[in-house]
């Protein structure tokens, strides 16, 4: 069989011109996807779980039943005092919706991977505002390309050929030689290496040089020494002139900005550049988002609490303070007594002294694969794998909501009927 | 010697994401990337292995040579080898010090864990899908 127009489930990107061959129950092969996305949609039977497993209570694991496992995680976050119910970004908007009602009724918190990512960029935002557009836009009108802390040729790597530097414009005549490609970042990566314009910054400068180039584009060059954080002046000004002069900008930025120090003031003072520009000419901000659908966690969140990500629920209403209720800060005090994670793998992504606790109170994952994060929870449900053999909706990085096909039938239960059926459970005990 | 301790995303790092029990992930994420000059300085060679301090821990690390990334700092894939030597701070924003820790490295002759034994240091229990009754 040959599936056309299927979505590549793997990045915020969410390319969906991804064409599949299947033989029975197997992908034979892949074409238009990007390596990452090849990868995931070719080995996708691998390493996935038969089905649950629970600890054995003597060192090791068993195998167990949907009903048994169901049982024993409505049973752990009834048991708690304080139920963190992490992950969310790569599963469907349908499970994302189930996980925010449970975590109501439970008085717990609920928290996307975007605490980990781009946090900090939605604290900005919520500070200044996002002057953002969708990709298409971008693709047929941006002669100016920024990205700046990211490296799209690893992490989302068809975003330049899908949206920008190798893409055809329906308003440029020829895209490729009349885009300007500007990158800065703190190594030359390998997206630098193509750039028209490669600015290498000192670790931690990404602050000040914003504030240089607010400043230059404002016509207050005067006030700029002639290096800051390892950049010249002189090339300072040359961004500033390209930037100025773009018929259409658009810039992109990653988790090198967020992570850095600095934090979400580095991403307020790019939108507060971007803003500067805007007097000149056109400029949009857009942050490449990592998991297909963290995106879609923050959609969600947002229509349902009028919070995009660490909203507590002990108070009876939706409470929301990223560095108090954000899962790191939650694991690493030791605060929360039992952990529900779907479709995420902090046992990967997060700090040792969080996975020390993850480790020592009941903590229930599902994921469809046996993941770093298997060892150190105590039952394991696996699941449809979305866009592979579940169905569902994701929001791609520029907020645009896409339906995710399913090609497969492999017999595992959604996330969306397996959160549904612990969620049964707990309104059995807590009535809403 | 101390350096910056940076980790960021890298496509083979991303291929293993979803395969994450597979020696390729363990082989992907437990680089350490390091400006030659300064693996003169720790009179290191690629492939040579490099403990790594920080403030949860330690880790083993093999050394990888790489001219784009800057004398004092190193970088090394997202992933638990990383995240091995991490604290919990956040400094009130939900973000760990994924790019900001400083570490201090030096040579060693232990060997590079499997990412199975660094969950069991942390207290994990190890699966094996195959060895199943
Ligand atoms: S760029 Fe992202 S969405 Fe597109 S094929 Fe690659 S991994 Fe999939």
């Amino acid at each position: 069989m040959i599936y056309t127009d299927m979505v590549c489930p793997f990045c915020g990107c969410l390319c969906d011109d991804v064409v599949i061959e299947t033989e029975g129950d197997r992908v034979v092969r892949v074409d238009n996807a990007c390596t990452l996305g090849t990868h995931k949609l070719m080995t996708t039977r691998k390493d996935r779980l038969k089905g649950p497993i629970m600890r054995d209570g003597a060192g090791g694991w068993r195998d167990a039943s949907y009903e048994e496992a169901i049982e024993y995680a409505a049973g752990v976050l009834l048991d708690a005092d304080r139920p963190l119910l992490y992950g969310w970004s790569s599963t469907q908007g349908e499970a994302q919706g189930l996980g925010v009602s449970m975590a109501e009724l439970l008085g717990g918190v609920i928290d996307s991977t975007t605490s980990v990512c781009h946090g900090p960029s939605i604290l900005a935002i919520q500070e200044v505002g996002h002057p953002g557009c969708t990709l298409g836009q971008v693709k047929n009108r941006a002669d100016v390309i920024v990205y700046w802390g990211c490296n799209p040729t690893e992490a989302h790597p068809r975003h330049m050929s899908r949206y920008t530097t190798y893409a055809d414009g329906f308003f440029l005549q020829n895209s490729f030689r009349e885009r300007k490609l500007i990158v800065v970042d703190i190594r030359k990566t390998e997206t630098a290496s193509i750039a028209d314009e490669f600015v290498q910054i000192k670790p931690g400068g990404d602050y000040a040089v914003f504030s240089a180039l607010r400043a230059i584009v404002r016509g207050r060059g005067a006030v700029v020494p002639p290096t800051v954080a390892g950049v010249t002046k002189e090339q300072l000004e040359k961004i500033a002139e390209i930037c100025k002069s773009a018929k259409f900008g658009a810039f992109f930025f990653g988790v090198g900005l967020t992570m850095a120090p600095g934090r979400y003031k580095n991403v307020r003072n790019a939108i507060e550049l971007v803003d500067e520009l805007n007097r000149h000419t056109k400029w949009t901000l857009t942050p490449l988002r990592g998991h297909y659908n963290v995106y879609g966690s923050n959609e969600v969140f947002t229509w349902m609490t009028g919070y995009p990500y660490a909203v507590d629920f002990s108070r009876q209403i939706a409470f929301y303070n990223p560095g108090e209720t954000t899962s790191v800060d939650i694991l690493a005090r030791k605060e929360c007594d039992a952990c529900l994670i779907v479709a995420s793998d902090p046992g990967a992504h997060f700090p040792r002294k969080c996975l020390e606790h993850l480790a020592s109170i009941p903590t229930v994952l599902i994921d469809p694969a046996q993941t770093v994060t298997t060892p150190l929870c105590r039952c394991q449900i696996p699941t449809a794998v979305t866009g592979i053999d579940a169905s569902g909706t994701a929001y791609r990085m520029d907020g645009v909501p896409i339906h995710m096909k399913a090609f497969l039938d492999l017999g595992y239960p959604t996330d969306t009927e397996i959160v549904g059926r612990i969620f049964e459970k707990v309104k059995e005990v807590r009535h809403p | 010697m101390r350096f910056l301790f940076n980790t960021g995303r890298t496509v083979a790092q991303g291929i293993g994401l979803d395969r994450k029990s597979g020696t390729e992930y363990a082989g992907a994420t437990s680089r350490c990337m390091m400006n030659p000059v300064d693996m003169m300085d720790l009179d290191v060679e690629s492939g040579d292995h490099l403990v790594v301090r920080g403030p949860a821990g330690e880790v083993v690390l093999s050394v990888v040579p790489a001219e784009g990334t800057p004398r004092g700092m190193v970088f090394v894939p997202l992933g638990p080898y990383a995240n091995h030597v991490l604290g919990g701070e956040t400094h009130g924003t939900g973000m760990p010090d994924f790019k900001t820790q400083t570490v201090e490295i030096e040579p060693t002759e232990r060997e590079v864990p499997t990412v199975t034994e660094l969950m069991e240091e942390i207290g994990g229990v190890a699966y094996e899908q195959g060895a199943r009754p």
